[in-house]
């Protein structure tokens, strides 16, 4: 029998017993769901890598100190770095509470809210810069003087995704967006610990999907830059050691392990020998992140394996009914000249289009628990890929287990078969 | 001609006590013979039809169906000799509920390679030579006994087989759709089909050019 016959004759059947039929898909829907929804996870996080380490450029790394970091220090290693190369200081985050004026910028209902500042220095913008700057930005002349100047971070207007779960109530903190849409906010004074700073640039982030850095979480705490200097002087103390990150970016990769080397040496030279920074390569860094997302999505494969093997035994059982429940159907079309090749397919082609329609099923169920459940859907790119890759799993599934029982169902005789009522 | 012939035909079920449903039966079937075989129930007429039709091998003796034997025919052969040189009638019809009359009358040609295209025109025209062509739409359970049974001899006749082999072809139809099927089956028979019947109904088997009567798995 030609291939869309069988399909014909194995629709009808599936058409006629349409409540069994449901039934025994179920299962693998609900497998192809997983590994849809894996999958889909899976490829958008690999793209997103694979942007990044692009964006992040060749020969980037970063490392750790405890020491404060002066201006001359800068000068010092950056003339010791490889031609070209980039180096960035930047503190750690600092808490601050909003002052007079400010306050009415940033409160959730009654309460007042902080923000976070950074101090960076203007080489900060070198590296995967994917702003969008009003007014300008924190410039070397601000470093010197110390200037108590601040540059916000203002994130885009995004579609708030609704969230299913409900707990995480963002609709009433009052964010910069949101201010700065309507108010205007460059050259404006502001407290933030009892001190006056001006407002001197605005960094317009773009929308997630089209913000390629790696680390790009969206902060709901407005985050602001002041110049490095300033930060040292307003919020560290002697008896705390603040972390300060060294970036250097050398463009290439070739000499990334050389630049290593010199911070690594420069670092000791200032700070003594018991200093050992941790050098972190980018590369190796998109590398963990790929290993830790595989890691992660393992487990939901080996899920979405045994509600496969669960599927397949549903469809091994309804073949199995099938065929004893037309035992005298395979009779007569042996007696009519079906050969046992035949047979097979027919209930093989029957169970693979079960296991289609599953697939079908699965695949918008999968779909929609992306929709709901991911972290993040606005890099989410439907992939043709996988769409075929769930097909596939849910064809060959059906197939293997219905072969046991189709080829039961082959290997009948047509006289016994026949007489079967 | 001779069609099919069976020497020593032996055919034992086994079991608690070994049963022989044949016992050394010897015949010969001319093409173009209508043939009808008689005997009480239980007696191996059918177990007889379907060694001739290929669905059953016996234990011992010899078959050759055109001349040619048939013991050592591996299932491969013996289902392209069936599906090519017999049609089947049997009692209860053994219709496709699902499929409507012209997909029934197709269904062997869907096993062969006929193309496609000629399937349908040519069960069309069997449909026709039965006087089913109002009907071709309809399912099997829309249809009286004598019109099923009619679907069934179209049926047989769609891969154009030398030999049809009717299982009390009218045990479950009345006297009329009897005679009407007989009519079918002569009708077969003067365009030069061999057909053997079984059949209990003495009128029928009158219609037919030589009866076979069998006893106890004997050609008596
Ligand atoms: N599969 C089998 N196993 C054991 N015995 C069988 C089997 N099939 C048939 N028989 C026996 O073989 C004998 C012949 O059976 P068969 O069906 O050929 O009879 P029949 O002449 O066609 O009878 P009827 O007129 O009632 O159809 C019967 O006695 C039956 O009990
Ligand atoms: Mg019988």
């Amino acid at each position: 029998m030609r291939l869309p016959d069988l399909m014909a004759t194995g629709w009808t059947e599936i058409w006629a017993h349409k409540m069994r039929s449901f039934l025994s898909f179920f299962a693998i829907a609900i497998g192809i769901a997983t590994f849809f929804y894996t999958l889909s996870i899976l490829s958008q996080k690999y793209s997103r890598l694979h942007d990044a380490a692009e964006i992040a450029g060749a020969g980037r790394l970063e490392t750790k100190t405890f020491h404060p970091l002066t201006l001359v220090q800068y000068k010092d290693l950056k003339m010791r770095l490889p031609e070209g190369s980039s180096l960035s200081f930047t503190t750690e985050a600092s808490w601050v509470q909003s002052g007079e004026g400010w306050n009415t910028l940033f409160h959730k209902g009654n309460q007042l809210v902080g923000s976070i500042v950074y101090g960076i220095l203007p080489s900060f913008k070198d590296a995967d810069f994917v702003y969008r700057l009003e007014g300008r930005f924190i410039n070397w002349q601000d470093v010197e003087n110390k200037s108590r100047v601040i540059v916000l971070v203002v994130f885009p207007h995004e579609k708030k995704k609704k969230e299913w779960h409900g707990w995480w109530e963002r609709e009433n903190v009052l964010t910069l967006e949101d201010y700065s849409a309507h108010h205007h906010l460059l050259q404006q004074q502001v407290v933030l610990n009892n001190q006056t700073f001006t407002v001197v640039g605005i960094l317009h982030l773009p929308t997630q999907d089209k913000d390629l850095r790696l680390e790009n979480k969206r902060e709901w705490i407005p985050t602001l830059y002041i110049p490095f200097t300033t930060w040292y002087d307003l919020y560290s103390n002697e008896n705390e050691n603040r972390q300060v990150s060294i970036r250097v970016v050398t463009g290439k990769e070739s000499t990334a392990r050389n630049a290593a080397g010199t911070l690594t040496s420069y670092l000791r030279s200032q700070f003594g020998p018991e200093e050992k920074p941790e050098i972190e390569f980018f590369r190796d860094k998109i590398e963990k992140h790929v290993k830790n997302a595989r890691k992660s999505l393992n487990n939901m494969l080996f899920m979405g394996i045994i509600a496969m093997i669960a599927g397949g035994i549903g469809i091994m059982n309804v073949t199995m009914a099938v065929i004893f429940s037309r035992t005298k159907e395979i009779g007569i079309r042996r007696a009519l000249g079906a050969s046992r090749k035949d047979i097979l397919f027919q209930f093989v082609v029957e169970a693979m289009l079960l296991g289609l329609c599953g697939a079908v099923a699965g695949m918008i169920l999968g779909y929609m628990a992306v929709l709901h459940l991911a972290e993040d859907t606005s890099q989410m790119t439907f992939s043709w890929w996988v769409v075929a890759l769930s097909v596939l799993i849910a064809l060959v599934t059906s197939f293997l287990f219905a072969l046991y029982p189709a080829w039961q169902a082959a290997k009948l005789k047509p006289v016994e078969a026949l007489k079967n009522e | 001609m001779v069609i099919a012939q069976c020497k020593n035909l032996i055919k034992i079920y086994p079991g608690a006590q070994n049963f022989r449903a044949l016992d050394e039966v010897s015949l010969s079937i001319e093409s173009g013979e209508f043939v009808s075989i008689m005997g009480p129930s239980g007696c191996g007429k059918s177990t007889l039809l379907n060694i001739l039709g290929l669905l059953d091998e016996p234990t011992g003796g010899e078959y050759l169906l055109n001349g040619m034997p048939t013991a050592k025919l591996n299932d491969v052969r013996r289902t392209k000799l069936r599906r090519h040189q017999i049609g089947f009638i049997f009692q209860s019809f053994n219709l496709m509920p699902r499929l409507s009359v012209l997909e029934n009358i197709a269904l062997p040609m869907r096993y062969t390679n006929v193309s496609r295209e000629e399937i349908l025109p040519r069960a069309r025209e069997l449909a026709a030579r039965v006087g089913l062509e109002k009907k071709l739409h309809s399912t099997p359970l829309q249809l009286s006994g004598g019109q099923c049974q009619r679907v069934a001899c179209a049926r047989s006749l769609a891969n154009k087989p030398s030999m049809i082999l009717a299982d009390e072809p009218t045990g479950n139809l009345d006297s009329k759709s009897s005679a009407d099927i007989l009519t079918l089956l002569k009708e077969l028979n003067d365009g030069g089909m061999t057909i053997i019947m079984v059949t209990h109904d003495l009128k029928i088997a009158a219609g037919t050019h030589r009866t076979i009567h069998m006893k106890d798995g004997k050609i008596v």
